[in-house]
This record gives C-alpha cells, structure tokens and sequence, in this order.
C-alpha cells in the first residue's frame, strides 16, 4: 500500500458518525479493505463511543439533597429578605 | 401548575416554585456534572454551586428558553470554571494516535499491529471496565472531556456542542476526535493486557 494512512483523519469522526458523503465514504471503506490496522482502529474508535455511552443513570444523592434544601433555603430568605 | 407559572413565582420569592422548578432536572444535572468531573466530590461542588448561581439570576432568566436548558448552561459553566482553576496537561496530536503516523507501507514497516478488542465480550459488564471508563474519560484534559461527554454521553449535535462551548465546529470536531482518540488508546491497553494476563 502506498500513502499515509491518516489522509482520512480530517474525514475520521464523521465517517465514524455516518454523516460523511457517500464518495468519500467509499474511499475510506476501500483502504479499510486493504489495510488491517486502520480497520481495527476505525471498529475499535465505534466500541469506545458504545462502551463510554453505557454508563448508568445518574441521581442526585438523598444526603446531597437534604444538605441542599437548607443551603438553598438559607440563601433564597436572604435574597428574598425573609428571616 | 406549569412551568411558566412557576418561574414568574419563584421571581417574586416563591421558595417552593423555585424548588419545584429544580427538582424536575436536579438529577440531569448531577449525571452531567458526575460525567464531566468522574467523581462525586466535585460532582456535588457543581451541583451546588449551579444552583446557588440560579437563585442568584433567577431574576434575568428570560422564558424564550426553559428552565431546564437555562440551569443545564449554568451547570456546565461552573464545571468549567472548576477545572479551569486546575493545571491541565494537552493530548497528543492526532497523527500520533493514528496506525502508520507516518508514510511507508504497513506490510513492511516496523508498525506494530494494533491489538483488534473490538469484540471484548463479557468484560463488557464487568465493574472493572466501568471504572476503568470513568477514570480514563475523568483523565482527559478538560476542554476535551467536555466536548465528547458532550458529543457522546449528552448526545448532543456536533453544532449544539460547539454553540455550548463556544468554538467553532472544526475545533470542535477536533477535540471530539482527538478524546476519542486517546480513550481508544487507554481502553485497548486494558483490553490488550487483560488478554496478555489470560494468556500466561
Ligand atoms: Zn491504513
């Protein structure tokens, strides 16, 4: 194979993010074809976005919460001249 | 009562309004501010400290925009106000994370092939991993961290995100790319020594 393998890289996320044209699309799927490394990178980089979107959902913790409630009410009754 | 009504209350003092307002999006709030700190100290910090900053400007919030939208910015400017205050180191550029940096041919140069973990199996569930996830993406300079958490856990457009953080799309993209990049890099390490472990 001749040429550098990062003439792409410009080209490199949207490709991953499918909203690359389809002309250039199919110059890289044709270098994919032919050089191993690049096609490991390219289905390794689509895995990292998948494994970092799994994490779990998130929630405020109820110690957190009640800490929250008096600092915020405290504030607001200055704010809002009330004793 | 909806959401406009309970806004113009909570402008005249309605503590309740306004603890209303926050409750339906404190949860949003803390997942955004735990994904773009990777621990829960800072986490609370921002939490805390988006929403001292909205009962401070609850008096110019303008209802052209929801509530949730409007604490969601203030969020992400205290997060970054945080870190801003914290030394940050750059990441590699984005030739460097590339297979073949460089021209010559795969086949015959000294490349090392890239180890393939594109189908890791159950370590897919594993806490390890999880936390291996957390720890890398929390490792990342913060205005790249910012970007793909983003891009990628907050689903936002490429365009929303470069209006968010006020850049322009290319760079934008770039630091998109370039976090990408160096997750990739940090996970196949850990796939490519847990194989090594396996193995011997
Ligand atoms: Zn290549």
């Amino acid at each position: 194979m001749t040429g550098k393998c990062p003439e792409y890289v410009n080209e490199l996320n949207d490709y991953l993010d499918g909203s690359l044209d389809s002309g250039i699309c199919a110059e890289i799927e044709k270098h994919l074809g032919k050089c191993q490394n690049c096609r490991i990178m390219v289905d390794t980089l689509k895995q990292t976005v998948k494994l970092c979107r799994g994490g779990k959902e998130e929630s405020l913790p109820p110690a957190l919460e009640s800490r929250l409630n008096n600092l915020l009410k405290a504030k607001w009754d200055k704010k809002f001249g009330k004793k | 009562m909806n959401e406009k009504d309970l806004v113009l209350r909570a402008q005249v003092g309605d503590f309740d309004a306004f603890a209303e307002l926050i409750g339906a999006h404190k949860d949003k709030i803390y997942g955004l501010a735990r994904k773009l700190s990777g621990n829960d100290q800072d986490a609370e910090d921002i939490v805390q400290d988006t929403l001292l900053k909205a009962i401070d400007k609850i008096d110019q919030f303008r209802l052209e925009a929801s509530f949730g939208t409007w604490l969601y910015t203030i969020a992400l400017n205290e997060s970054r106000a945080l870190f801003a205050k914290r030394k940050q180191t750059d990441l590699k550029p984005i030739e460097e994370y590339l297979p073949g940096g460089h021209s010559g041919s795969h086949e015959t140069g000294d490349h090392h092939r890239l180890f393939d973990w594109r189908d890791p199996g159950s370590v897919l569930e594993s806490e390890e991993l999880r936390k291996k996830i957390d720890l890398h993406i929390a490792g990342l300079p913060y205005k790249y961290r910012e970007a793909f958490v983003l891009r990628y856990v907050e689903e936002l457009s490429v365009k929303e995100v470069a209006r968010t953080i006020n850049e322009s799309e290319a760079a934008t993209k770039s630091r998109i790319l370039r976090a990408r990049l160096a997750l990739r890099e940090q996970l196949s390490e850990f796939f490519e020594d847990r194989h090594d472990r396996e193995m011997s």
